[in-house]
């Protein structure tokens, strides 16, 4: 008999020599090969009159179990639309779909280490909101940063302005890298995977600033 | 050739429509040829505000679908010779009509009209892009609210990039009494984000909610700060330089008599 692979869908066996296997696409006829094909004709036309109208309008989208010949496959094809009832869109071997595999991605991630020298991009004008810039190495903004706008840098972030909007250097993990500003008042300010925001109080900045991680907290001092 | 100028803001309920039609009517008291259109489809709004809901037969819509001629959708206010209503559909929306499409219509009333000023919808999508399609200069209005001028920023990048550049602002519905007290943003905060030229500053005025609701436009009364403040861009936009209000003659007497006895802080 056949192998008792399943694939999903329900089994009725019409007996143990020709078998119709539902599946959501449609139904392939399992047959025994160890057995004449007369046999197998006779066991098919045995069951058309109990059970021809079950499977009225089913289509038939390929065989298991047992290799035809052509002659065969325009024998049973007959049977199956004209006695059945049943669309037979193919009686050939059926083959399931390959499953997509699934590729590991290749483990190319390294973390940007440029930050002393490294490839760096250069923005000149203010970044209004709603803008974003994503670099894979330091930025440098010749302009402002305001509110609504972020920038997200692998590497450094350099702002010749106000800091108003949200800025995440080492966005690639690299913790050692800084942000500087000449006006420090981000809405968020990310380094590496550590967050943190401008206080609620206090006037704001008095002149430029540094923001860099110490012992997994971000510090943020006087720069000049 | 007439100039097509887009009022817009991102945030609604800033005053775009009230600015439109205010600076629409001022500039035909000057003696100019205005015509009004309002883009908002779907929510139209700028009928109302200039009285002249029951006159529409035809609308925008119907203009582009040539269902009818120009003449016979544009309104002729009769307090104001000179402007002129394109009004907006209030069964469709927004996809009734293409960028395109506005930019023949704008073309087409620029050749007979000194100016042509389009009140865009709020927001950033097929509504703004119709209204700015056939605009040769933006005016963006806010109020000194943290949240308009957050939107106002977002319009202006985008009107930068539909290469409508240097839009000039206008500051909507400002107290100084609040400014003064720290309680509201000023001017200088926003001209530092927004970073364009400064076109017109209206002060918080009763009187436009009175005058909206009669459907006449607050730049009819010249003694209210309001008015004059419209009739101010109006002039500004027609060429003339003229300083900016002080809106500190606003003071309301009990204040005057505070400061008079040195009671205020």
């Amino acid at each position: 008999m056949a192998s008792n692979r399943s694939l999903g869908g329900y089994r009725v066996g019409l007996n143990n020599l020709i078998e119709f296997k539902g599946t959501k696409k449609g139904i392939i006829i399992q047959m025994d090969e160890n057995v004449a094909f007369a046999a197998v004709v006779d066991a098919l036309n045995e069951k058309k009159d109990t059970s021809k109208n079950f499977f009225k309008g089913a289509k038939v989208i390929g065989t298991e179990g047992r290799s035809l010949l052509p002659k065969e496959e325009s024998i049973l094809a007959e049977i199956f639309s004209k006695e059945f009832g049943m669309l037979v869109t193919s009686m050939r071997p059926y083959v399931p779909p390959k499953r997509e595999e699934v590729k590991p991605k290749p483990v190319e991630n390294k973390m940007f280490d440029g930050l002393e020298e490294g490839i760096t991009k250069f923005v000149r004008g203010t970044l209004r909101s709603g803008r974003s810039i994503e670099f894979e190495g330091n930025v440098v903004v010749l302009g402002d940063i305001n509110p609504g706008a972020q920038v997200i840098a692998e590497g450094n972030i350099a702002v010749f302005g106000s800091l108003r909007g949200v800025a995440h250097a080492g966005a690639g993990g690299n913790e050692s890298a800084w942000v500087v500003a000449q006006r420090l008042q981000p809405t968020q300010l990310r380094i590496g995977s550590l967050i943190t925001r401008s206080p609620d109080d206090g006037d704001g900045p008095t002149g430029p600033e540094i923001a860099y991680v110490k012992d997994r907290n971000i510090m943020i001092e006087p720069y000049l | 050739m007439g100039e097509v100028i887009v009022i817009t803001s991102g945030k609604g309920g800033v005053g775009k429509t009230t600015t439109t039609a205010n600076i629409g009517a001022g500039l035909a008291k000057l003696g100019k040829k205005v015509v009004v259109i309002d883009a908002d489809i779907g929510l139209r709004n700028l009928d109302v505000v200039l009285g002249l809901e029951n006159r529409i037969v035809y609308d925008i819509v119907d203009v582009v679908n040539e269902t009818c001629r120009m003449k016979q959708a544009l309104i002729k206010d009769k307090r104001f010779d000179g402007l002129f209503l394109l009004p907006a559909a209030q069964t469709k929306d927004k996809d009734s009509v293409t960028p395109e499409q506005m930019v023949s219509l704008t073309d087409s009333l620029k050749e007979t009209h000194d100016f042509v000023l389009v009140d865009c919808p709020a927001g950033i999508e097929r509504g703004f892009k119709n209204a700015i399609a056939g605009a040769d200069r933006a005016i963006v209005v806010t109020t000194p609210e943290i949240s308009a001028v957050r939107d106002a920023d977002r319009i202006i990048g985008l009107l930068e990039a539909a290469e409508l550049n240097d839009p000039t602002l206008i500051v909507n519905r400002i107290r100084i009494d609040m400014v003064k007290r720290g309680d509201m943003m000023n001017i200088e905060d926003m001209t530092d984000i927004l970073a364009i030229d400064l076109m017109g500053v209206v002060p918080d005025d009763e009187h436009v909610v009175i005058s909206t609701n009669r459907g006449e436009p607050a730049v009819n009364n010249g003694e209210t700060m309001s008015g004059q403040a419209f009739m101010n861009i109006s002039k500004r936009i027609a060429g003339e330089e003229i300083p900016f209000l002080d809106l500190d003659v606003q003071d309301r007497f009990m204040d005057r008599l505070k400061k008079l006895f040195n009671f205020s802080k």
